[in-house]
């Protein structure tokens, strides 16, 4: 079976062909400038030539238009017809109260999606946009959405609640979601298997760091705690994020400076972080190296991210009353080894003993970076979030076709 | 929808149309004869996102990609294929039928063609057009990238057709709140605020208070971003005597009749913000010096 899957943006559109059989990729490729006469599809496919177009794409549905082309092309395609795409699976960034689980689309899904809107205006109109676009292409196969909060619906209130006026909650749903939750799903599986332990018994912290960065503390395999919030700008600071500050400083700043909200959501959000404590970049590894040549913002930039990272660790071992490991994920998690080291330095006292040979080696395998007689350990678990999407959308469309589960699925997915 | 909009007019008006254009992921073509003009619109248009920039409103690379989408052109030709002109010319009748009379000959039959008019009759510009079916007011407030209201003027014969596109392009693609009146000169907004400047400017020649108290007075009891003194240098004093001026003559009534501490104003030069001191002083970026 045969599944497409969609991350869809406002002016953008990434997309994977996986073959379920062995969960590989087909296909993957991304439309760039939507809405422009200039548009670029670049496609690379297994086995083909890659394929790079520029052209006018005015609209999500010209572009899943151009992408079905591609895929079914003659010289860069690797279908024989569109009907070789059995079912679609999307990113869904926010899925609010209303959505635990990923979910087919129907009539009701698209409603609720609607209703989020208020809560993501920069994300959901657009995963819309790419789900009506695969509709109009292609009505008769199932699609299935995919949403980063709906693995933290698990959370308690003592989690999710912020202590403010009741009222807000129940009028407008203000309260913590968390995101990366797709991410955190695909990589505590990682981390149990990698363990050998059922994730049911577990008490982990996933480190997402990348471009965006977020702690979860993972209770028995379910999310009990996240750092981002409302939306995610809370938490731990980010390339250009400021993550967690006094609330009071946003008045202080818009009454001192004069700004308006737009200005001061830009300023926290694309402004901050990184960026602005090192003056330098939003980039993690350009600021490892203005530190290792002497830079001082630099260092000061490094030491507080990975300082912000190390009392989330503490804080949710304490949330959890124990913890048996934590694991890094995504661009940075995956890659910084120094990053890694840094965190870690400072969380001897909970029996971590990290294994510095272990901790350099570079790999695309899911690993420990501890000695084997530490008492936590430490995982570096690469995500996947296509391919998490990619199983979901296909659960999803065998369930509602009733068929036999197929064995060997979930065999292998590790390597 | 229109995503191809041409701006005719490199003035205040015509400058922050197309960055708030721009800002929206909108490719604007900025018309203008002179090379030399356009070339210092631009840098003044790249400036202003410079200060934005340090006021974080934008970043680096949001800057380069609004400059990218403004493109310069020489002539009405250059806009053939335009789905949506605004034109911005100065507040004088005769220049902006002759610019209506250009841009319907060259502009396709299903462009609209709206005016940024505050005074002027929507009516008599569509009159000098094959179309008159395509032409409508679209009227923004200054600075068109913070204020989020636009008029929308119907003349005698504009098309619901035209109404409904440009309508649906201000609430959903701009995300604007539209405000739909009949031709009337000045509208609601400049019909009402230039009448506040008005009167302010009467109780400053009547020596009631100073310029600093009068704008005190309707900040802070009233919570205006700006007093009447400092939205008329704001503005450009010159074209709120325009404004006044206009609706005298159309209404007849005493009350628009321009305060003569404005005309005094707009004859000695001092224009407000651009020039550097109207009833306030300000630098070059258009902070008012205390």
């Amino acid at each position: 079976m045969n599944i497409l899957v969609i991350n869809s943006g406002s002016s953008s559109l990434k997309y994977e062909l996986y073959d379920m059989k062995d969960e590989s990729v087909l296909a993957s490729g991304h439309v760039e400038r939507i809405g422009m006469e200039t548009s670029i599809v670049s496609q690379e496919a297994r086995g083909k030539p890659d394929a790079r177009e520029v052209s006018e794409i005015l609209d999500h549905t010209a572009a899943v238009r151009k992408v079905l082309e591609l895929l079914t092309h003659d010289e860069f395609g690797v279908l024989t017809a569109i009907s070789d795409i059995e079912a679609v699976g999307h990113r869904v960034v926010h899925g609010g109260e209303s959505f635990s689980e990923s979910v087919l689309v129907n009539a009701d899904v698209k409603k609720k999606i609607r209703d989020l809107f208020d809560l993501a205006p920069l994300h959901n109109p657009a995963h819309m946009a790419g789900i009506l676009a695969v509709e109009a292409n292609m009505p008769d196969v199932p699609q299935a959405v995919v949403f980063d909060t709906a693995f933290h619906q698990t959370m308690p209130p003592t989690s999710y609640m912020y202590a403010i006026p009741q009222v807000l909650y129940r009028k407008h749903k203000i309260r913590r979601y968390g995101f990366h939750g797709t991410s955190v799903d695909f990589v505590s599986r990682g981390a149990a298997e990698l363990l050998g332990r059922p994730l049911e018994e577990l008490k982990l912290i996933v480190c997402h760091i990348g471009n965006g960065a977020s702690c979860t503390a993972v209770l028995h395999g379910k999310s009990h705690d996240t750092s981002m919030g409302l939306t995610p700008l809370e938490g731990l600071m980010m390339g250009t994020r400021s993550g967690d500050l006094d609330p009071a400083v946003v008045p202080y700043t818009i009454n001192k400076e004069d700004l308006t909200l737009s200005e001061v959501n830009s300023m926290l959000n694309k402004h901050s972080g990184l960026l602005a404590v090192s003056g330098l970049s939003s980039d993690m590894r350009e600021i490892i190296q203005a530190m290792q040549d002497g830079d001082e913002k630099a260092k000061l930039a490094f030491d507080m991210y990975t300082y912000r990272i190390r009392k989330y660790i503490g804080a949710y071992a304490a949330a959890m009353n124990g913890l048996d490991a934590v694991v890094f994920t995504a661009g940075v998690g995956e890659n910084s080894d120094i990053v890694r080291a840094s965190v870690c330095e400072g969380l001897t006292f909970l029996g971590i003993r990290l294994d510095e040979a272990r901790n350099a080696v570079r790999s695309q395998e899911a690993r420990a970076i501890t000695t084997d007689d530490s008492k936590v350990a430490v995982l570096v678990v690469p995500t996947n979030e296509e391919l998490l999407i990619a199983r979901d959308t296909f659960q999803l469309v065998r369930q509602a076709a009733k068929l036999q589960p197929a064995g060997g699925i979930r065999k292998g997915w590790i390597e | 929808m229109f995503r191809k909009i041409g701006v005719v007019g490199i003035g205040t008006m015509g400058r922050s149309i197309s960055k708030m254009l721009a800002l929206k992921g909108l490719d604007v073509l900025l018309v203008e004869k002179s090379q030399k003009a356009l070339d210092n619109a631009i840098q003044l248009l790249e400036a202003g996102l410079d200060r934005q920039m340090e006021r974080w409103a934008i970043t680096l690379a949001e800057k380069k990609l609004i400059l990218s989408r403004i493109h310069r052109m020489n002539t009405i030709q250059d806009l053939a294929d335009c789905d949506l002109v605004i034109e911005t010319a100065s507040e004088d009748l005769d220049v902006k039928k002759h610019l209506f009379k250009e841009l319907d000959q060259v502009l396709p039959v299903q462009a609209v063609l709206a005016s940024n008019t505050s005074t002027l009759s929507l009516t008599e510009l569509a009159g000098v057009t094959q179309h008159p079916e395509r032409v409508i007011g679209m009227h923004f407030v200054y600075p068109a990238s913070r204020i989020d209201v636009v008029e929308i003027i119907r003349g005698l014969e504009t098309s619901d057709d035209t109404f409904e596109r440009t309508k649906a392009f201000i609430d959903k693609v701009l995300d604007k709140k539209s405000i739909m009146v009949y031709e009337s000169p000045g509208y609601v907004t400049t019909r009402l605020i230039c009448l506040l400047i008005n009167e302010a400017l009467h109780l400053l020649g009547e020596g009631v208070a100073s310029a600093e108290d009068i704008d005190s007075a309707m900040r802070v009891g009233y919570q205006f971003e700006h007093g009447p003194l400092e939205m008329a240098d704001r503005f450009g004093l010159d074209s709120v005597l325009a404004a006044l001026e206009r609706m005298f003559r159309e209404y007849g009534e005493l009350k628009y009749r321009p305060s003569i501490q404005l005309k005094k104003k707009v004859r000695a030069g001092h224009l407000g913000v651009k020039t550097g001191n109207g009833f306030f002083q300000y630098n070059k970026d258009g902070e008012r010096l205390t």
